[in-house]
């Protein structure tokens, strides 16, 4: 075997980076054998049920708890009176705002949580759920964010009539929350104000939700006698959350330990706390003893987290060669009854100000301005990098109108405003530091691999036979891995990560991580990358998560972040061992460590052959045999605080045709090039990006949650809220390049949500396109049938 | 979730058999299916209860009924039902005007409803809510007019006598689905949605 040989073998052995190892996770996924919050069995353990209001807004007049509470089994019935003397009746949220727990004297949604029933199963708690009884007296119902701040609108919030100081800006009505604003509106006015070219686009981003396959739950676990609370929790960011529930109780947070299990998809639904973890977690502490709350269905599309809601006008001035001279973006925000989005602190917009896309933007304008409705509270990113989706939606589209209105193909206009990569790092006029990309050359491979000529030309032979194909393109940039501390914080903790590895002597090694995976593969990938820095097989390399007791403090999963920041702390923290153990090989190799070279899993010492240490060998070393004055054992951790954002691009293309007669859309091709830097594992890179495109599928043609004139929520069961199978879903053609992060230890820039952000606008971008040789610019979301069909009739197509 | 429905009903018998049953609160209210008066408050308000089966689960409604107003010259009654479902998910209102009256030669009766439904009750059931109020409101048409019809001592009286004895006593989910799915059909091919 030559030594190159021998070096090839040693490394594919190990299964490191860029390797497409088969997932850990999966074997005990596919023989069911998961650990899920409702998998949790305790001695004792008794479960709670909500009762909801049937009313989007009412003044509840009583609360009778008599015959519950005589149901046999029933062993208690909590209302907002009964948190009061806790003061839990309310609680904070992550936007600065606070929440109603239970209902306190109003309820301001349709669903919302009035009193919570604690029995001994969960069938004697729904029954006694039906027994509780409330009287409301209904009160007027605003759910047009249109309208929130009309002077005769009725005020939702009374809890902060007077309080004109919100957390973010004034309030200039009782139902305005915030009011937002990046870069520089005066030059941008004055820009848009002596333009050659001005388009302008109203479009609205729906409500949808996350709906994850598992609900939302939990299992509060109090014990009396020594004080410490045990949660399971169905939560993304578990560290958090024992922050919160230590500062909400009390109770010292060494005496809270928060274990998120095997999780079920998250996608945002599971970053904010809800009040059925509060009320069994008081409920708990009360009896002292084991509490279960899940959700079903109903209860997870209607009241914990739904996503977007943007109402948003996009403006492009230009010259006459389609070159954008400024952007000006206007956003009324939805956030429903209590604002709880899940937003780094200073942002309440989220990155919403990234919404200059992959584009030389010389100056720009956004606006944003948050009302109350009386609608479910939420607004987190759903699979996505806090509004992101939103930024995307409104470039994107903008741009595609500018190109409809000068006749310029919507590839050329993209080509003609593209960032240069000589033009990296780039600094955007919103603030950003975009820090790499390539995208010419993408889309010219996109274009090529779809022979989009080819495309246009057959679009225009069936046009001329009257028939619909549309065209979708779309070139984004998303920003995640949040964030620097000094952009990003939550609750005032800094947005970094961290890793903890030890090795053991014999040569395998754990690590924990402050993430939680949630389907992302984190067992599999983290130990990749372990193995490629260390040279130990990552088959032998344990990965632990969602222990906060044993894991190190981090912020956990959403927003693309644990690539980005943990994957970085991994890196650095296995680097850390690396720098310990080439000491210890020249300790034992008796040469100077600058003699020393890394060959995939073993020091050698350079020119003399054969004189080398494996890192297993290193290991075993580093517990009896380590140099004088240093310490034994071979461990590291890592808080990594991001000097920067990662930004991974693609380069989307959609080819839809639309049936004249029934307006049903075919989606008969679907290419996605992702640039997402270094590329740890393939294989789960192309998993992700397929659930990314099937999630952003599900949000363009089919989910909303409609509410109507009384605030009744139309949707909430999976009889009428899509969640695309296999049958609906189109094929996924992927691709990619690869641009590293500069500044990423590894290069990685994060891709889960990727096709999630992207994909949406490609979706409308190509159903827009098949009706745009009638002048239709844009056609808002979900495109339904339905919806299509009467846009055909209002066209007169036939 | 508002639903308005405008019916006309053509009646057997005098436009003065057909006010006199419509004044008629308990009588009326029999008319509707599964609904019954369980206590007269006082001239004008009563409670009331409506139950409908839908599948293997029964929603229960009750509530109260007001009479708003009763106009003797232009033979019209006003009223407002207003339920919650027992388990107090749901909750529905209806805002009635009913009149008999006499067009080109008929009697008739016709009335205007405004129904609004919140809830558990809206989202699941209100894509359909329009169609089974409809067929609610044709049943209680048919009732209605067999009751006035029964009023009389002939042939016609007894039979409608015999066909108010044997109407189902609550409202069925399934026998309803059927016919709103029957009059969904009939519309597609161009008939009328409902007789």
């Amino acid at each position: 075997m030559t030594e190159q040989m021998d070096k090839e073998t040693r490394e594919a052995a190990l299964q490191g980076m860029g390797c497409s190892r088969k997932r850990k996770e999966d074997a005990r996924f596919i023989q069911g054998k998961g650990r899920y919050t409702d998998d949790i069995q305790m001695a004792g353990m008794l479960f709670a049920d909500m009762v909801r209001s049937p009313y989007a807004h009412a003044r509840i007049k009583s609360i009778n708890k008599e015959k519950a509470l005589a149901l046999p089994g029933v062993h208690a019935v909590l209302t907002a009176d009964d948190l009061k003397p806790l003061n839990l009746h309310w609680m904070p949220t992550l936007a600065g705002d606070v929440q109603a727990v239970l209902a306190d004297e109003k309820v301001h949604f349709q669903y919302q949580e009035v009193a919570v029933v604690v029995a001994d199963d969960r069938y004697i708690a729904a029954d006694a759920v039906d027994l509780v009884e409330v009287e409301y007296e209904e009160l007027p119902v605003l759910v047009d964010a249109h309208k929130a701040m009309d002077a005769d609108a009725p005020v939702l919030r009374e809890d902060l009539v007077g309080k004109m100081q919100g957390a973010h800006s004034e309030r200039k009505h009782d139902n305005h929350i915030f009011n937002w604003q990046a870069g520089d509106k005066e030059a941008t006015d004055r820009v848009f104000d002596n333009a050659e070219v001005v388009v302008s686009q109203d479009m609205y981003y729906h409500r949808v939700h996350p709906c994850p396959l598992e609900t939302c739950g939990c299992v509060a676990s109090f014990d009396k006698v020594n004080g410490h609370l045990t949660v399971y929790l169905t939560s993304q960011a578990p560290h958090v959350v024992r922050t919160v529930v230590s500062m909400l109780s009390g109770l010292p947070e060494s005496k809270v330990r928060v274990i998120s299990p095997d999780i079920g998809g998250g996608f945002g639904n599971k970053v904010g706390i809800y009040p059925g973890y509060v009320t069994a977690i008081v409920a708990s502490i009360v009896l002292g003893v084991p509490v279960k709350w899940v959700e079903d269905r109903m209860e997870n599309i209607s009241t914990t987290a739904f996503a977007r809601d943007y109402h948003m006008t996009g403006e492009i001035a230009a010259d006459k060669d389609g070159i954008i001279k400024a952007l000006r973006v206007n956003v009324l925000a939805d956030h429903g009854a209590f604002d709880a989005c899940a937003d780094p602190s200073k942002f309440p917009a989220g990155l919403m100000h990234i919404c200059t896309g992959s584009y030389d933007v010389p100056v720009a304008h956004l606006n944003v301005d948050g009302v109350y409705t009386n609608k479910a509270p939420g607004g987190v990113a759903y699979r996505c990098s806090f509004r992101v989706t939103e930024a995307v939606y409104v470039i994107e589209r903008t741009m595609d109108v500018l190109a409809q209105k000068l006749g310029i193909d919507k590839a050329e206009i993209r080509r003609r405003n593209f960032i240069k990569s000589e033009q990296m790092p780039y600094k955007t006029c919103l603030g950003w530091e975009i820090d790499s990309g390539e995208y010419h050359s993408s889309l010219q491979k996109a274009l090529d691999a779809v022979d989009y000529d080819g495309l246009r030309r057959e679009q225009e032979e069936k046009r001329a036979k009257g028939e619909l194909m549309g065209i979708g393109l779309v070139t984004f940039t998303e920003i995640v891995g949040a964030g620097p501390s000094r952009n990003c914080d939550i609750l005032g903790i800094g947005m970094f990560d961290s890793a903890e590895i030890r090795v053991h002597p014999t040569g395998s090694a754990i690590a924990r991580m402050g993430t939680i995976t949630q389907g992302q593969g984190h067992q599999t990938t983290y130990a990749q990358i372990i193995a490629t820095e260390l040279g130990l097989p990552s088959e032998e390399i344990q990965i632990e998560e969602g222990d906060t007791d044993t894991a190190p403090y981090g912020l956990g999963t959403y927003g693309s972040r644990s690539t980005p920041v943990a994957g970085a702390a991994t890196a650095v923290a296995a680097r850390k061992i690396k720098a310990k153990a080439q000491k210890i090989a020249a300790h034992l190799l008796e040469v100077s460590e600058d003699d020393l070279e890394w060959e995939v899993d073993r020091f050698k010492v350079k020119g003399n052959p054969g004189q080398e240490k494996t890192m297993k060998e290193i290991a075993w070393a580093a517990y009896n045999n380590v140099p004088e004055g240093m310490e034994p054992g071979l461990e590291a951790v890592d808080y990594y605080d991001p000097p920067n954002f990662t930004y991974p691009y693609g380069i989307y293309l959609c080819v839809v045709d639309i049936d004249k007669q029934t307006g049903e859309t075919s989606v008969r091709r679907f290419y996605a090039l992702d640039d997402c830097g270094t590329r740890i594992n393939p294989m789960i890179i192309d998993g992700q990006i397929h659930g990314g495109l099937n999630e952003g599928f599900a949000v363009a043609m089919g989910q909303e949650m409609p509410y109507d004139e009384q605030g009744n929520l139309l949707g909430n069961t999976l009889m009428d809220y899509f969640v695309p199978t296999f049958v609906e879903t189109p094929k996924w053609e992927t691709d990619f390049t690869v641009t590293p992060s500069p500044h990423h230890p590894l290069g990685a820039k994060g891709v889960a949500e990727s096709p999630h952000v992207g994909s949406i606008p490609t979706f409308t971008s190509a159903v827009v396109d098949a009706f745009a040789h009638l002048g239709v610019t844009h056609l808002n979301m979900p495109h339904t049938a339905p919806r299509l069909w009467k846009t055909m009739q209002e066209l007169g197509v036939k | 979730m508002q639903v308005d429905l405008d019916k006309t009903f053509e009646l057997p018998g005098s436009a003065n058999q057909g006010w006199t049953f419509l004044q008629d609160i308990r009588g009326v209210a029999s008319c509707m299916p599964g609904a019954e008066i369980t206590e007269q408050v006082d001239d004008s308000n009563y409670k009331g209860s409506v139950k409908a089966k839908i599948g293997p689960a029964t929603m229960s409604f009750a509530g109260n009924i007001e009479i708003r107003s009763i106009d003797l010259d232009k033979r019209e009654l006003q009223l407002v039902g207003k339920g919650q479902d027992s388990k107090g998910s749901s909750s529905a209102t209806m805002d009635l005007t009913a009149w008999v009256t006499e067009e080109e030669g008929k009697v008739v009766l016709r009335g205007k409803a405004s129904v609004t439904v919140t809830g558990k009750a809206a989202s699941l059931g209100g894509r359909m809510m329009t169609q089974v109020a409809d067929q609610i409101l044709n049943q209680f048409g048919k009732n209605f007019c067999n009751n006035v019809a029964a009023m009389g001592e002939d042939e016609v009286a007894e039979q409608a006598r015999e066909e108010l004895a044997e109407q189902p006593k609550e409202l069925n989910g399934f026998a309803f689905a059927w016919s709103v799915f029957t009059g969904w059909l009939r519309s597609l091919f161009g008939g009328k949605a409902s007789s």
